[in-house]
């Protein structure tokens, strides 16, 4: 709760604050929990008066329920599906990332992660014309791998410009700048952060576990409630401003030696749905970009479905001569 | 929503008294001044400026720094990378160890992982003129596996190379100052024996780096060494590790640097088959950026990009010569692909012509 201050509500004026204080009551939560008649009779003022702040006080610090049929209303006009532009991803996400949901995308080094994220912002950014919020943890964001993907979506050279443009990047590399980030996103309420026209409609965290697993493991408590407040603020995010949210999570391996995503169980119960992304091929050494996608939790479809895709869907040639093409790109 | 202040950056302590006394969003601190602050909730002066000046970080700082992706492809198009002396590697990896990421070569004993630090840590002081980055290098030994007369071997050579490059006046005038001398002087070697001294060597690299502002590799040869000894609990290990990873990239991605590290192969058993992979577990592999794989085919060496944010997988054939590290002669050349990404390959090409 909130600590006291004169102002906040008609009445409660710098005498009473003091007196208040006086009487050990220093928050809402101390005046609400307080015994009013008690109070009032301690801090010398009208029963009535006290009584009227505390209603005003409970008025603006509570939530108000909404009608089912409002929701519904609210979810129709407002969800928007976003197409992940990738046919089999789509779909395993019911036809694609939902807005206002968290989805996490998890898989071993080399997996294909961040070429998913890449192609979901290019996508969304050139297709779509709506902005993205790119959150890089990792050093991983490579530009000419996005204008390349954008590339292959058109030729011309001011349209992948734009569609560059409406990506905003941020690169954090700890938890408290993500933190900070995150909350100053929400505090000006994303729009500002958006460029060139379009609202944004996708928030991308690549990847929230680099900033959260240095946090956790040894004796150290602290990493748990930083990883919830994280997962707090991003999901509040997602649900106020109608943003899809996409968040990657590296993999660890159990005691028979099956993969699982990272972060532990508190995490799993974050993200609405989780794919778990491999390489199709067991040898370390092999050149293939095919990757299966396995769903491992949603709430809209039967789990353990498994997709095959290729990562060079997004950049393939639809005319067989897309180096050539870029070459040109160059030279002009 | 309000930032509770246990998201601020502050000791736990300073924490734990400003809930205590009923401060629990950033907000109902934006008002105080310092002696407030020190009243309310007996914080000493230092602690109640250092929580006023989070809050106010978290209040004005607008999301930190940001930029759109067109930004950030332009300072890539400006950040050379580094050579590596074999035009298939540079090809593949679109021209070379990128400056400000972090990449990992893995790989067994006496592949030339070393070799290859050492290569780059030459390679990375290669004049501007040349297509070079014109940097000084840090290297950090863990192994003891630093190896001064092979730096001067593959410097000798590499002047060599230059010296017979050398056409305009720029580049013959920067070769009488490109000398093995001034090669070693500006390389930089640190041993560190165990993990603590690594990381305190981490720690204060931001004070090295602004003393040396020419530095633009950073060597760890090898991370592994001095986490793979005896570690009683392995959770903590993991913890150290990852807190590496992310200083080693904020300090590459900030400073423009590019930071190479070595690792070790390791067995894995999966039933009744193994296989080699990487060394330190799978969360480190999130750790770099980009994977090279170092690895015998039979009696030849081939280098494998396994995982990369802007590069196709490949195997590329090299070998370690006196000179360094080297391509192989044209006709044993293995059946490669070619890689997908080339985005500056005008770029890449012309380096290529410059250096090799």
């Amino acid at each position: 709760m909130v600590v006291l201050r004169e102002g906040m509500c008609p009445g409660l004026d710098e005498d009473l604050v003091r007196d208040l204080r006086a009487a050990d009551i220093k928050t809402v939560e101390d005046l609400v929990a307080s015994d009013t008649e008690a109070l009032a009779q301690k801090c010398s003022v009208s029963y009535k008066a006290l009584f009227a702040i505390r209603r005003v006080l409970l008025a603006q610090h509570t939530a108000f329920p909404v009608s089912g049929a409002d929701l519904y209303e609210e979810l129709l006009s407002s969800t928007a599906i976003i197409s992940t532009g990738n046919p089999s991803l789509d779909k395993l996400l019911d036809s694609g990332l939902y807005t206002g949901e968290i989805t996490e995308l998890s898989g071993g080094p080399g997996s294909g992660k961040s070429q998913v994220c890449f192609g979901v912002a290019a996508h969304i950014s050139y297709q779509l014309k709506q902005g993205v919020i790119y959150i890089d943890t990792t050093g991983g964001l490579t530009a000419s791998r996005l204008l390349q993907m954008l590339q292959t979506e058109t030729s011309n050279k001011e349209e992948q410009m734009e569609a560059l443009q409406r990506i905003r990047i941020f690169r954090l590399f700890d938890v408290f700048s993500l933190l900070e980030c995150l909350y100053s996103l929400q505090g000006s309420g994303l729009q500002q952060a958006s460029v060139g026209g379009g609202s944004v409609k996708a928030v991308i965290v690549d990847s929230v576990s680099a900033v959260i697993s240095p946090l956790l493991g040894g004796k150290y408590n602290e990493g748990m409630s930083l990883m919830i407040q994280v997962a707090r603020v991003l999901k509040t995010m997602a649900k106020d401003f109608n943003v899809a949210t996409l968040v990657t999570n590296h993999v660890t391996r159990g005691g028979s030696g099956e993969v699982q995503p990272g972060l532990g169980v508190s995490w799993s119960h974050i993200p609405r749905t989780r794919i778990l992304l491999e390489r199709m091929e067991k040898t370390t050494i092999s050149h293939s970009s095919l990757r299966s996608a396995t769903l491992i939790k949603s709430s809209r479809q039967p789990c353990h479905i498994k997709e095959e895709f290729d990562l060079q869907w997004w950049s393939r040639s639809k005319d067989g001569s897309s180096g050539k093409r870029k070459l040109d790109d160059t030279d002009s | 929503m309000q930032r509770p202040v246990s998201t601020l950056s502050l000791g736990s302590s300073v924490i734990v008294k400003l809930v205590s006394n009923g401060f629990q969003f950033s907000a109902d601190l934006l008002h105080l001044t310092a002696l407030q602050l020190r009243k309310e909730t007996g914080l000493t002066q230092q602690e109640a400026l250092e929580v006023l000046q989070a809050v106010g970080r978290g209040e004005g700082g607008g999301g930190g720094a940001s930029m759109t992706a067109l930004d950030l492809l332009q300072k890539e198009e400006e950040l050379r990378s580094i050579v590596t002396f074999s035009s298939q590697l540079d090809t593949a990896l679109g021209g070379g160890i990128p400056v400000g990421k972090t990449t990992e070569i893995c790989g067994v004993p006496g592949i030339g992982k070393t070799q290859l630090c050492l290569q780059l840590a030459v390679d990375v002081q290669v004049p501007q003129c040349f297509g070079g980055v014109g940097g000084q290098a840090l290297f950090i030994d863990t192994e003891g596996s630093f190896i001064v007369e092979r730096a001067v071997d593959i410097a000798t050579a590499t002047v060599q190379h230059c010296s017979l490059l050398a056409e305009d006046s720029e580049q013959r005038e920067a070769v009488t100052t490109f000398t093995v001398e001034t090669i070693l002087s500006n390389m930089f070697v640190v041993r560190c024996r165990d993990y603590v001294e690594l990381l305190a060597e981490i720690h204060l690299l931001p004070n090295f780096l602004s003393q040396h502002p020419r530095v633009r590799l950073l060597v760890i040869d090898s991370v592994a060494s001095p986490f793979r000894q005896l570690f009683d609990d392995m959770s903590q290990r993991t913890r150290l590790l990852n807190g590496l990873a992310q200083q080693l990239i904020s300090t590459a991605t900030s400073r423009d640097i590019a930071v190479v590290m070595t690792n070790h192969m390791t067995t894995r058993v999966q039933g009744s088959h193994s296989q080699h992979v990487p060394a330190l577990g799978d969360s480190w592999g999130h750790a770099p950026t980009i994977r090279l794989l170092l690895h015998w085919a039979g009696a030849r060496r081939l280098a494998s990009i396994f995982k990369s944010p802007g590069h196709a997988d490949a195997t590329v054939q090299y070998q370690i010569t006196g000179d360094g590290f080297r391509d192989v002669e044209q006709s044993e050349q293995p059946e490669s692909k070619r890689p997908r990404t080339e985005t500056d390959q005008s770029a890449a090409s012309q380096r290529d012509d410059g250096v090799s």
